[in-house]
């Protein structure tokens, strides 16, 4: 083996260097080296369950996978033995309430946690968003400037040095997560920012307001780098696909637009609901997006195509969220009806349907493992459910008003809760 | 209602009317906009943010935002002023110490160049209890009389019997569509 390398250089053979975990969704990163450059690829294993054969998927990477030699192959198996570990912890714990932390002296809006779970964000009705730690508990940062409601907020993760705010005051800005320290204000929307999100590789954030437009920022000048235009209503849902080279924007108007974000070109509008879209997401491999609409149904779209390639009914009232699991072979659905429906992606089949909330669902999301669901209820309680039965396996309450806002940590073992009653709370396993 | 049903009540809708209901705390707000809506007043605690109720009145939809009155939150009022078509602001009769700050508070309202013109229909609540103020003394108390520009009435009620709250709204609805 050694003396082909030299020759294996002079050919400009990537040569890997090695093998990084990534655990939701499942895959495996390869780190290689071509030319002395070094570069990684990706490896996904979106449908690696506990019961998969992992002889057969080592060989049919091996198999595939120019980079990974017969040599490698144990290192492989045990890698794949480890995300398949980290799919079934936490399997049967439940969630006690860890800490109440009176967060604001005014309602919630979002909350977010940055990508290792240490830190979390709050935005509120004080104009202010605040930075926790959540192990402790503790408040870290208040982040001021804001001269309205804090509305949408976000980490720019995985990389979490940097958080973005969207106002009620038109404008966002940008800090700087470890320090507070304001780095920009964007300036240009004409009515409230609701919706933002930083593109995966942290250098672009998107921004999605009242006014009908959505807008591109450069994060490290803080300049606006184009104007999305197209739809004629408010822009309430926007996100980034994984590759950060789309983006996809849901809007009052009905429609859900796809756009190009290195030339701000919209590829599709996405038109067949007949009310609202309340929100929308792409799938992990962002060949897929969903839009749920006050029309009760949710939509599966083809990205590339523009085609609708399945509408999902069953709501009695009105789809308020939506959300893929990680590895996109699932979808929830959550709506004023007071229950949350899981669907299959490729055949649309209702799996299950979520029945005990005794109040409209405004916010629903998968654990990254996938096997757990979290509602948020105007019931002033949360619920987590089991994916597969559709049990309700648990009812956080102690809120003593509406949950705006839920979500998971990337370990899936921390809940965080964010109420109209100006409290937040951390749920842990 | 949910985060989402917040951004569509900011929205400008011309079929639907958006009245921001402010007022010192214990004012009787809440109260007020609990009875409008059918529902039990027995047990209210202060507002730390704020409700809001659909309500029906004279053929038309009132979107109602009751915002929370304690001294240490009323600096964020202003959050709620885009795009709102009525005010109402509400006066508990009975408490005459607390008149001066009551008035002052609407007056800096009256000034907002957000609210300019927008009509004040304000509520002498607390008619039920013995030593309340008339409709027409909270109107003298509040230095109501020499306001020009913009359509501005004192209706006395009763947030708890509910006496007074609709006369008060159909008033306000009666001004609108003259207007």
């Amino acid at each position: 083996m050694h003396a082909l390398l030299p020759q294996a250089r002079r050919r400009g053979m990537a040569k890997l260097r090695r093998f990084l975990l990534r655990y939701y969704p499942p895959g495996i990163i390869l780190e290689y080296e071509q030319n002395g450059e070094k570069a990684t690829r990706q490896v996904d294993l979106l449908t690696l369950t506990p019961e998969t054969d992992v002889e057969i998927l080592v060989n049919q990477i091996v198999r595939q996978e120019p980079l990974v030699s017969e040599a490698r192959k144990p290192q492989l198996r045990k890698l794949i033995y480890k995300l398949i570990e980290k799919m079934e912890s936490h399997e049967n714990q439940s969630f006690y309430l860890f800490k109440i932390l009176r967060a604001h002296i005014l309602p919630l809006t979002n909350c977010a946690f940055n990508k290792s779970g240490d830190r979390f964000i709050t935005g509120s009705y004080d104009r202010t968003c605040k930075v926790w730690n959540t192990f402790t508990g503790e408040e870290l940062l208040t982040l001021e400037g804001h001269k309205n409601v804090v509305y949408a907020i976000a980490f720019n993760n995985p990389f979490g040095d940097k958080i973005v705010t969207g106002s009620f005051d038109k404008t966002a800005k940008l800090w700087n997560s470890e320090t507070g320290e304001l780095l920009h204000s964007l300036r240009g929307h004409t009515t409230e920012i609701v919706c933002l999100s930083f593109d995966p590789h942290g250098a672009v954030v998107a921004t999605g307001s009242m006014d009908s437009t959505a807008k591109l920022w450069d994060v490290q000048r803080g300049v606006e780098l184009c104007s999305l235009m197209g739809h004629t209503a408010e822009i309430v849902s926007l996100n980034f696909n994984t590759e950060g080279d789309k983006i996809i924007t849901g809007s009052f108007d009905h429609t859900t637009k796809v756009w190009d974000v290195h030339t701000g070109v919209c590829l599709h509008t996405l038109s067949g609901h007949r009310g609202e879209i309340s929100s929308t997401q792409f799938n992990f491999t962002g060949d897929l997006c969903i839009s749920g609409s006050i029309d009760r149904t949710c939509k599966i779209w083809n990205v590339a195509s523009g085609q609708c390639m399945n509408t999902l009914r069953g709501h009695n009232d009105e789809i308020l969220d939506v959300a893929f699991n990680a590895q996109g072979s699932k979808l929830v659905t959550a709506s004023a009806d007071g229950t949350s429906r899981v669907y299959n992606t490729t055949t649309g089949a209702c799996q299950a349907i979520l029945i005990g909330h005794e109040g409209e669902i405004s916010k629903v999301s998968f654990n990254p493992q996938g096997n757990k669901i979290i509602t948020a209820s105007s019931d002033r309680t949360c619920r987590v459910w089991d994916v597969e039965s559709g049990d309700c396996l648990q009812i956080l309450e102690g809120h003593t008003d509406e949950i705006f806002s839920a979500a998971f940590n990337y370990e899936g073992d921390t809940i965080i809760t964010g109420s109209k009653d100006n409290t937040c709370r951390i749920w842990k396993c | 209602m949910g985060l989402l049903s917040l951004l569509r009540n900011l929205k400008k809708d011309s079929e639907e009317f958006r009245v921001l209901m402010l007022g010192l705390d214990n004012s009787g707000k809440t109260t007020a906009l609990k009875k409008l809506a059918g529902e039990d007043v027995s047990h209210i605690t202060p507002t730390q943010g704020f409700n809001i109720k659909s309500v029906q009145q004279d053929g038309f939809k009132l979107n109602v935002w009751d915002i929370g009155g304690q001294k240490h939150i009323r600096p964020y009022w202003k959050n709620y002023y885009q795009n709102t078509d009525a005010i109402v602001y509400m006066i508990d009769s009975a408490d005459k110490r607390r008149t001066d700050e009551a008035a002052d508070e609407l007056t800096s309202l009256l000034e907002e160049p957000d609210l300019a013109g927008i009509p004040v229909l304000v509520y002498a609540n607390k008619q039920d209890l013995l030593n309340a103020m008339s409709a027409a003394d909270v109107m003298e108390a509040l230095d109501l009389k020499g306001e020009k520009s913009r359509w501005v009435h004192v209706e006395g009620c009763s947030a708890k019997t509910g006496e007074g709250l609709e006369a008060g709204l159909s008033k306000l609805m009666e001004h609108k569509k003259s207007s």
